[in-house]
């Protein structure tokens, strides 16, 4: 894999939620075409750093950019998508097909006015064809299986055409047979479609999948930079036993932040 | 002359007498006369437009988890239509939409800002101007009079030329608005976080969201009542999500559920002289309880018909 500027750069990363600090001292390179998954315990950070970096919190020191520029900044406008836990947050009263859920993907603050765009429906359709929900395009999301659920929702985040997917917990809630399924197609969307692919998981086989690993603990991150052939758990368990990071009790967030 | 006034010319127009025509196809004694009678007539445009537009919103507003927010806004416009009064204003309306239209932002400015939760910031706003009306009456003006009970209840006799023209425009503005903006407002209301990544105006939707469901809920104050605007809002839209299959779906069936109750609660409650906007209430309420029931009916029915076929096949497995 060729490797030329950094797509995501964190530096020296601190940032405070709740008056607690969450994360401090990280820093992280993320380039095109990698998969990066992040794990660690709950309340460790790991969801913190991706709302950073999707803008949705301010870093309180260190920076954090985006293709370039600051997160949610014009550079990184469509070129990033947001691919939400579905188990938590599709409400349960929505009525909504596939179809019309992976559409609202087609939207930009440039083309918001238009109300009919000509390749909306070709990138709604071949978004859906990607997650393979062809057969249920027009099924109501409510009804699928968690497994399901999920890739609509990846196929929501696909239809915007984003190079970088930031994926939250995407396993939760999805049973195994569903969850094989589901890392094959991230692992396709990343070798064949090229897109980075950003993800909090607690799941160890879905970390494995990963080209780098992150480990998130107590406000720490540790990034691993070449990967699969030491296995994550260990890892985790070896930086928690050894005590690498003497601060990290101190710092300890007060609340789940997944 | 306004919009609603203009609506009424033309479908009033002794060349087509469209309203004339369809009365002459309903049934019952009195009802007839909300085709013929021109106060009616006015009353009866009025709460067909409110309908339609208080359904529409009602979706998005249920999805928002923002059902009593119309209710809340309904009690700030009380407030402004007992100053309205109270000073004599030809148009108490007016009052009603600038404390709804400012209570409105600074209800979602709250909430948006999380200085407090959704509900609490509603419920200070519901209580407090409900009160500071009642309490401007008693001391300036003459207390509960029948106009301030219509305001409270409805009261199709308020309904005046001025009052059909703010509604028709209030409802105008809802409509194109929803035409410009309803993607982006689904969008944010399903993942706002998503939406922002996207790059979408989240706040600015939202604001706007909000100042629009102000206006309306104003514009349904005399139709239906301060006390009962929740009934159209959110009722229609609530029994629409019993069994609807998709968005659209959902909108379309808020609007039949919406409608049938505007109709059947305007014939009850003008054949048996009851007010218009309880009865509306009460059958929206009935058509809910109807539906919710027959869904759990046919749910259980199927379920022993057939083995378990809740969720779809997963088509890679």
């Amino acid at each position: 894999m060729s490797k030329g500027e950094p797509i995501i750069t964190v530096r020296d990363l601190k940032v405070q939620r709740g008056g607690a600090v969450v994360l401090e001292g990280v820093d992280l390179d993320i380039h095109a075409g990698d998969f990066v998954g992040l794990s660690g315990p709950n309340g460790s950070g790991k969801s913190t750093l991706l709302m950073t970096i999707i803008g949705e919190l301010e870093p309180m020191e260190g920076s954090v950019q985006v293709f370039g520029d600051k997160p949610g900044a014009k550079a990184s406008r469509g070129r990033i998508a947001w691919v939400s836990q579905a188990a938590a947050q599709l409400p349960s009263n929505l009525r909504i097909s596939v179809r019309e859920l992976v559409a609202l993907g087609t939207m930009t603050w440039k083309d918001f006015f238009k109300i009919r765009r000509s390749d909306r429906s070709e990138r709604v359709e071949r978004a859906i064809k990607l997650v393979g929900l062809e057969e249920v395009a027009d099924h109501d999301v409510q009804r699928l299986s968690g497994g399901q659920r999920q890739r609509a929702v990846v196929a929501r985040g696909l239809a915007t055409e984003a190079e970088v997917l930031i994926l939250d917990e995407p396993l939760a809630g999805v049973d195994r047979a569903s969850r094989d399924d589901f890392l094959k197609l991230l692992d396709r969307l990343c070798r064949n479609e090229g897109k980075t692919l950003v993800m909090v998981t607690h799941d160890q086989t879905a970390i494995h999948q990963c080209t780098h690993c992150a480990i998130c603990i107590d406000g720490n991150v540790q990034f691993d930079e070449d990967h699969v052939s030491a296995p994550p758990v260990l890892h985790l368990e070896t930086l928690a036993l050894d005590g690498d990071f003497p601060s990290s009790q101190k710092t300890k967030a007060p609340k789940e932040l997944a | 002359m306004g919009l609603g006034t203009a609506l009424h010319w033309v479908l009033n127009h002794p060349r087509f007498s469209i309203l004339e025509a369809v009365g002459g196809l309903m049934p019952g004694e009195v009802f007839p006369a909300f085709f013929e009678m021109e106060m009616l007539q006015r009353a009866l445009l009025a709460a067909l437009l409110v309908t339609v537009v208080a359904g529409l919103y009602g979706t998005f507003l249920m999805l928002r988890n923002l059902s009593l927010i119309g209710d809340g806004l309904a009690h700030v416009s009380f407030g402004g239509v007992a100053v309205g009064v109270t000073v004599g204003a030809v148009a108490p309306l007016s009052y009603a939409l600038i404390f709804s239209i400012v209570a409105s932002i600074i209800i979602f400015e709250l909430q948006s800002r999380e200085i407090v939760s959704g509900d609490t910031s509603i419920a200070i706003f519901l209580t407090g101007m409900l009160a500071f009306g009642l309490v401007v009456l008693r001391l300036f003006g003459q207390g509960i009079t029948t106009d301030i009970e219509g305001y409270l209840f409805g009261s199709l006799v308020l309904i005046d030329d001025r009052s059909l023209d703010t509604i028709t425009t209030i409802s105008l503005f809802a409509l194109v608005g929803l035409a410009l903006f309803h993607r982006g407002l689904l969008a944010i209301t399903i993942d706002s976080v998503a939406a922002r990544v996207q790059g979408l105006p989240v706040h600015l939707i939202g604001l706007w969201f909000s100042v629009t469901i102000a206006a309306i809920v104003v514009s349904m104050v005399q139709v239906i009542g301060a006390l009962l605007v929740t009934a159209l809002l959110v009722t229609p839209a609530a029994t629409a999500q019993l069994i609807s299959r998709s968005f659209r779906g959902s909108l379309l069936w808020t609007q039949a559920f919406g409608l049938t109750s505007t109709l059947v609660g305007l014939y009850l409650s003008a054949e048996l002289n009851t007010g218009s906007g309880s009865m509306i209430a009460v059958v929206a309420a009935a058509i809910f309880a109807f539906v919710g029931l027959g869904r759990l009916i046919f749910s259980r029915f199927q379920s022993i018909e057939s083995s378990p076929k809740p969720v779809l096949m997963d088509p890679e497995a």
